[in-house]
Formats: C-alpha cells, sequence, structure tokens
C-alpha cells in the first residue's frame, strides 16, 4: 500500500507530512528503553512483510501488517512504520521519499486506531481476544485502503470509485492479516504477555 | 504445542508482578532470549519472502523502433500492468498523447515529433511509474533516416532538372544517387532496421532484469539499519536513565 512519486498532490503530501511528523513526535516520546527492541523487531516486520506478495485478486497486493504492529506497539507504531517505508523507498523503491508522509499517515493512522479500539480487548477470554486480534488485522488494512482513496480524491480520482478498487484489491489481505495477526496475540499471549498492550 | 510453550509463560508471568523499574531488569534478562525467538520469525519470513514475487513499485521501460515508440509495463512482481492509461508527455511537459495498455500490458505509438520525451503509466490506487525517452535514441533510429531523405531529394531534383550553374556540384553527387547504388543514408537505415529487429529481444531481457525486485543483500541491509538504529536509541536512552 504505497503511494508513488509524483500522483499526489502538494497540499496533500505537505498534510501528510506534517500529520507525520506529529505522529512520529508522539510515538517516540511514548518509546523507553524496556520498549526500543520491541519498536525495532515490529519496524522490521513492516519492512519485510511489503514483500511478502499475495497473488490473488486482480491487482498486485502485499501484506502491510500495520494492524498487529499497532496492536502492540499503539503511538510507538508511527515511528516504526516511518522508518519501515523509509527504507522501502531507499531500498525497494516502494512509494518514494516526497510521499513518504503521506504513506506513514495511511498506515499509521489505523494502526493507531486499532490500538485504542482493540487493545483493551485483549486481555478478555480467549474467544474474544482472538475476535480482537482478527478485526485488529482486518479493520487497519481497510481504514488504510479507505485513506488511499481519500488521498487520492484530491487528484482527479473520485473517492468512491479508488476506494472500492483498493479495497477490494485487499480483501484477501484484510483476511490473512486477520487471520495472522489474531495468531500472533495468540502466540504472544503464552510465550510473551509482556508485549501485549496493557 | 502447548506443553512446548508452558515453561516460557510461568516465566514471563513473573515480571508483570513486580514493580516497573525491577521489570525493566528482568526483561533484559527474561525477554532478550524470547525476543531473539522472535527475530527467528522475521527471519523465517525473509526465507519465505526470497522465494515469492515482488509487488508495488511500477517498471515502465520505452525504447524506440524506427519512429515507433514501444512501452512496456510490469509491477515489480512480474505481473504486466493491462489496461492502464499511459500518458506521454514532451520535454516541456505537455501532454502529447494517451493511450492504454493490453493485455500484455504493451503500448505503442508513433512518435511525430523526434524529440525528449516522458512516457507515464498510471497502474491505479496511487500507482505510478514514468521512463523517459532521451532524444538521442530518436537520433539515431529516426531522425537521422528522415534528414537524409529530405537532403537526397532535392539534390537528386537538382542532378537532373538544372545543368549549367550547379552542374560541377550535381556532378560530383550523381554517382550517389543513381539507381544501383545504395546511399549512405539508406544504408544506415537498413542497417538500423535491422539492429533494432536483433536488439528487440535483448532489450526485453533487459526490462526483465530491470524489475527482478530487491535481493537478499537490500533486504539484509534494510533490516540491519533497523538493528542498528535500535542500537543508538537504545544507547541514547541507556546514557540518559545512567545520568538521572
Amino acid at each position: 500500500m504505497h503511494i508513488s512519486e509524483g500522483v499526489l498532490s502538494a497540499p496533500v503530501l505537505v498534510t501528510g507530512g506534517a500529520l507525520a511528523a506529529a505522529g512520529i513526535a508522539v510515538g517516540l516520546k511514548k518509546i523507553d528503553y524496556d520498549h526500543v527492541a520491541r519498536v525495532g523487531i515490529l519496524s522490521a516486520t513492516i519492512f519485510v512483510a511489503s514483500l511478502v506478495h499475495v497473488p490473488i485478486g486482480p491487482s498486485s497486493v502485499h501484506l502491510i501488517m500495520n494492524g498487529l504492529v499497532g496492536l502492540l506497539l499503539g503511538w510507538a507504531a508511527v515511528p516504526a512504520i516511518f522508518v519501515a517505508l523509509l527504507l522501502q523507498a531507499v531500498f525497494f523503491q516502494f512509494g518514494g521519499i516526497t510521499v513518504l508522509g503521506v504513506n506513514t499517515v495511511l498506515m499509521a493512522l489505523p494502526a493507531v486506531l486499532c490500538y485504542y479500539l482493540f487493545g483493551p480487548l485483549i486481555h478478555k477470554s480467549r474467544k474474544v481476544f482472538l475476535a480482537a486480534g482478527f478485526a485488529s488485522g482486518f479493520f487497519a488494512v481497510l481504514l488504510t485502503a479507505l485513506l488511499v482513496g481519500l488521498a487520492l480524491m484530491f487528484t482527479a480520482e473520485s473517492f468512491f470509485e479508488v476506494a472500492l478498487l483498493v479495497v477490494g484489491a485487499h480483501l484477501p489481505i484484510m483476511i490473512i492479516e486477520g487471520i495472522i495477526t489474531a495468531f500472533c496475540v495468540g502466540f504472544l499471549k503464552k510465550v510473551q504477555p509482556d508485549m501485549l498492550p496493557n | 504445542m502447548k506443553q512446548l510453550f508452558l515453561p516460557s509463560s510461568e516465566r514471563s508471568g513473573l515480571p508483570s508482578s513486580i514493580g516497573f523499574f525491577t521489570a525493566s531488569f528482568a526483561i533484559r534478562e527474561v525477554v532478550m532470549p524470547k525476543i531473539f525467538k522472535l527475530s527467528i520469525f522475521v527471519t523465517a519470513m525473509i526465507v519465505l519472502v526470497s522465494g515469492s514475487a515482488w509487488a508495488h513499485s511500477v517498471v515502465v521501460f520505452a525504447w524506440v523502433e524506427g519512429d515507433t515508440v514501444y512501452v512496456e509495463g510490469k509491477f515489480g512482481s512480474g505481473r504486466k500492468v493491462v489496461d492502464s492509461p499511459v500518458e506521454v508527455y514532451d520535454s516541456q511537459g505537455n501532454l502529447l498523447l494517451t493511450g492504454t495498455t493490453d493485455k500484455n500490458g504493451e503500448f505503442s505509438f508513433k512518435a511525430r515529433r523526434k524529440s525528449e520525451m516522458k512516457v507515464v503509466l498510471l497502474a491505479g490506487m496511487g500507482h505510478r511509474g514514468e521512463w523517459t525517452i532521451p532524444a538521442s535514441d530518436f537520433d539515431t533510429a529516426g531522425s537521422g533516416e528522415v534528414t537524409g531523405a529530405e537532403s537526397s531529394g532535392p539534390r537528386q531534383i537538382a542532378a537532373s532538372g538544372s545543368v549549367s550553374a550547379e552542374e560541377v556540384v550535381a556532378g560530383t553527387d550523381t554517382p550517389r544517387v543513381s539507381p544501383g547504388y545504395v546511399t549512405g543514408a539508406e544504408m544506415q537505415a537498413a542497417i538500423e532496421a535491422a539492429l533494432d529487429k536483433k536488439l528487440k529481444p535483448m532489450m526485453k531481457l533487459l526490462v526483465d532484469e530491470k524489475q527482478s525486485g530487491p535481493s537478499m543483500t537490500e533486504i539484509m541491509g534494510g533490516i540491519g539499519y533497523i538493528f542498528g538504529l535500535v542500537g543508538v536509541v537504545a544507547y541514547m536512552a541507556s546514557r540518559r536513565k545512567k545520568s538521572l
């Protein structure tokens, strides 16, 4: 889910950049010594996840993993996603430097939202936390797809058309990420409950 | 599965009951091996990835054959960009023409002006790739041929029509334009046409090569950067902690 360079209009790029900068500032404040390694590992996960290409559906889509990262990191997901996207832009030519802010917001905003929506449900019963994990992975991708439509709306393309296209293309990804996130939450609950949000 | 993970879940239950600062020490001793376990997960993912295809960068490639420009678009995954709009701009950024890629992700057009062009492929959902055709691509393939034809035309007329004043000049030119002989320009055009034909598969090969996606070195490099950053941040945080 990267918007390429030269697609978006300047106001969108500037707004995205400003929002991303604010989010990174908040995120960095929330990272203390004990969380640094966790943020790094999840940043690496995002960096690599975009290389897992899912050949289902009409378009070329890949894993995003912002639901899992948001659920585990909260606000710290913003700098983690930013670093991953920066390195993807430099190494893989995914996205680009000028669209970095917008792409960060596209992925990080749903991540933080999922943290607040589903984070509290993690400590409930098994059924509830598995459902919360699935929902987190599912809705993070869905929201990102809607945000892509919103960002492209300001440059000629109509919101409804683009959003429908992006959501349709990412339907398999939503389900896959829902399952992965639910599995990860279940796994972490057994192995490493400290990693889950309080 | 459950039995396998039981000992670690017992251990990790420990720090949650202790205070915050003691927990941080526990994390260093108890959690680190688990983080190591997680990093194995990440590594496993990379191995999984290295076999799969790549997505999300759009690669456009355009080349010139005679006066026809061929455009080919692919996603980084190798999937062809089908039925997507193509826009061609000149060097000043004026839109020259638009088109759509066919089922093979290809599009071709006749170039009317032999100048620098920018081919932009809009692959949908915010994906976009571009390729610039330098004017030199046309110089060798197209305009050389055209100017050659133009310059030989009037000269031929001059040679057959006028006699007296230009006789000396025309006389030196006649052997080159007379039928049976091949002019330099014609020869050049023929060679270039043949070369274009022969080079086309090579060009295709180059395009495919260009689209092979990120290498293992790049992936590992990126992960290395992230772990390095973690180290830097952890170092800064630990210094702040000491100074407090």
